[in-house]
């Protein structure tokens, strides 16, 4: 297992450097600072603003040339300077808003991992019962909405109807808070929320087919031959075999969730990295925007990882040797 | 005479289904003496494997089960799951037909015997691990002591079944029922562990319903036969009574398709025409009749009962009992 993942540590890393090359190129194309330059007015962008921007972009070289001189300052943690945040280095940046987004992340893949493995087992037990089918019915409608729309969904009940009705605000609409401890939940519950219905949605099914497998086979069947009640046939027996599927949905959920949820942090105007590449992206702050991609395909890649090492963890048939 | 261990009587089981309810078994009928080895023969589908589910509480919601099975002098059919829990895995004990599914993949094997050990013996854990290692050396897993801490994945085919059977006896059930125990085994290991299934019941003098479709096997460990056919009994007597004294042509057309090893190259098998019927529209009469060889104008009216041979246990569910035992004796099966 150790020689394994050691293996998987290097593989990894030759992948991120793949994916770095891709991401700078792909950037380099999309967004040519050089024609946007030419289409600013010189009252804006006078030529000593010219000559800076081709100095801190490098335009007068190659994009190959740019990648190079781009990855030797990555490797020294050097990603770049975040143009339109005060010119600060983005590392700088980002090690603001990245606590930010773990507050966010942490607590809404917890909640929902737990609230889908209930209503996945409970789906499954109660299969076609009256309460399977409304959860049913939930997850479809969970995972067909766009997300910004259960934010504004949320933003609107608890911000204007709410205090209409009773004439108290309960949650932050939008804003990080943390005079206390309790303005902190406050201002965390609606952007929670919204990530976590979309989660559950897709989790709990996931949870339920797993299930579902798992309680139809022959060693479930064996284990209520023992005598075994049914509490500990479901939870000890099934379960255990049920969860081992999810690893993975689990390591991607959590993966996208840490590198910032582009659209929940946005709506609720959360300072995270989501938001963060939404505006570095309509603001032409190609840095950020750079960092934050390697940042997220980073993530990813290291999620992977660790999901597959779960398996080997979780599943004793699984070895890797 | 002593009292059954189990008497099941008018046992039906039907099966609610989009395309119309399912009756897999029809009004079974059995008893089981303690200590008994009874067989029960039969087809894929003519509900072998249901009877016994039923018997142990354990068929989906979908089932709908009626009759009644007394175990011990206990109702099981019916029995609130509170009470039906102390009777599974400790008085009767089962052993299923794949060993590859019927183990949790994620657990040891010697975790899986604990657990039946402790949950029905006021025990500790060491003592129900050294028992679990005790009860793999008796089934005659080579080196147990290492192998009860391995993973079901980690056992051969044969192996998995021993553990299975250990699993089985753990409690010293007073019943086992052994559900196509060979089947899935090779045909090299399947008479070992038939040897350990005899031998399991001889340590626990425990009774035996042993499920198969394998007349060898019946040979080799019943005392009592029940051949079953679309839901029903259609002949039971003791070992020799089927096999020597024939009386159902079911029956014949079983034994008429084992291969001999004393027989010519150029001799066939005889196999039963036809297939099994389909159990949700029986034909009319006998369910047999279609594929039988003796069917006459009276089996087409109503099923036959299960009559008495010779005023014996040995009965038989055939209008023509004399005729099959004229043909019995005239055939050299």
């Amino acid at each position: 297992m150790l020689a394994y993942t050691v293996r998987r540590l290097f593989s990894s890393v030759v992948l991120l450097f793949i994916g770095t090359a891709v991401v700078f190129g792909l950037t380099s194309i999309s967004s040519n600072p050089e024609l946007l330059l030419a289409t600013c007015p010189p009252t804006r962008c006078g030529a000593e603003f010219r000559s800076e921007m081709i100095q801190m972009y490098q335009l007068d070289k190659t994009i190959p040339e740019r990648y190079v001189s781009w990855l030797g300052d990555a490797v020294q943690g050097d990603l770049g300077t975040a143009v339109r945040d005060g010119r600060r280095p983005v590392t700088e940046v980002l090690g603001e808003r990245l606590p930010k987004t773990l507050l966010l992340a942490i607590p809404a893949f917890v909640l929902t991992a737990l609230i889908a493995v209930a209503l996945g087992v409970y789906s499954a037990v109660r299969q076609y019962s009256v309460g399977d089918n409304a959860l049913t019915a939930f997850s479809f409608i969970g995972i067909s909405m766009p997300t910004f729309f259960f934010g504004l969904l949320l933003q609107v009940f608890w911000g204007v109807w709410w205090q209409e009705w009773t004439g108290t605000r309960p949650f932050y609409v939008t804003g990080y808070h943390n005079a206390d401890f309790m303005d902190l939940v406050s201002s965390l519950t609606l952007p929670v929320a919204t990530l976590m219905l979309v989660s559950v949605a897709g989790e709990s099914r996931f949870g339920r087919a797993s299930m579902l497998e798992v309680i139809n086979s022959e060693y479930i069947r064996t284990a209520r031959a023992k005598g075994l009640p049914e509490r500990k046939v479901i939870f000890h027996h099934a379960l255990r075999n049920a969860l081992i599927p999810l690893v993975t949905i689990w390591a991607l959920d959590f993966a996208l969730l840490l590198s910032g949820s582009v659209i929940t942090e946005t709506v609720f105007a959360w300072p995270g990295i989501g938001s963060y590449f939404l505006r570095s992206i309509t603001n032409y702050d190609l840095d950020p925007v750079m960092a934050i991609m390697v940042f997220t395909a980073a993530i990813t890649i290291m999620f992977n990882l660790i999901a597959d090492v779960m398996y080997g963890v979780l599943d004793p048939r699984v070895r890797y040797d | 005479m002593t009292a059954p261990l189990l008497s099941v009587k008018d046992l039906s089981v039907t099966f609610r289904s989009d395309d119309g309810d399912l009756t897999a078994v029809r009004g079974m009928s059995f008893d089981v003496m303690p200590g008994e080895v009874l067989a029960v023969v039969g087809e894929s589908g003519s509900g072998k494997s249901v009877t016994s589910l039923a018997i142990m509480g354990l068929l989906p919601r979908s089932a709908r089960v009626s009759g009644s099975a007394m175990f011990d002098g206990r109702e099981l059919i019916g029995a609130d799951l509170k009470q039906l829990r102390k009777i599974r895995g400790k008085d009767i004990a089962m052993i299923f037909q794949d060993p590859m599914t019927a183990l949790n993949p994620v657990f040891t094997i010697g975790s899986q015997i604990v657990e039946a050990i402790t949950l029905h013996n006021d025990m500790s854990d060491k003592a129900a691990w050294e028992r679990a290692t005790e009860l793999l050396n008796l089934v005659g897993i080579p080196d147990p002591k290492r192998r009860v801490k391995l993973y079901p994945h980690e056992y051969s085919g044969g192996m998995r079944q021993r553990a299975m059977i250990a699993m089985a006896m753990a409690n010293e059930p007073k019943l086992l029922i052994a559900d196509e125990p060979t089947t899935a085994l090779d045909v090299t290991i399947q008479a070992q562990v038939l040897q350990v299934i005899r031998k399991a019941q001889a340590v626990t003098g425990a009774a035996m319903v042993l499920i198969t479709h394998d007349l060898g096997v019946v040979a080799g460990l019943a005392d009592r036969v029940n051949v079953m056919y679309a839901g029903a009994v259609f002949e039971s007597g003791d070992i020799d009574d089927i096999f020597y004294r024939t009386a159902n042509p079911y029956t014949l057309g079983l034994l008429g398709s084992i291969p001999i090893l004393t027989a010519r190259v150029s001799d066939k098998l005889t196999p039963i025409p036809g297939a099994p019927p389909n159990l949700r529209r029986l034909p009319e009469g006998c369910p047999f009749r279609p594929r039988c060889v003796f069917a006459t104008e009276v089996c087409h009216g109503s099923e036959p009962d299960l009559m008495a041979v010779n005023g014996g246990r040995h009965r038989s569910r055939c209008y023509h009992i004399d005729k099959v035992a004229e043909a019995r004796a005239g055939s050299t099966v």
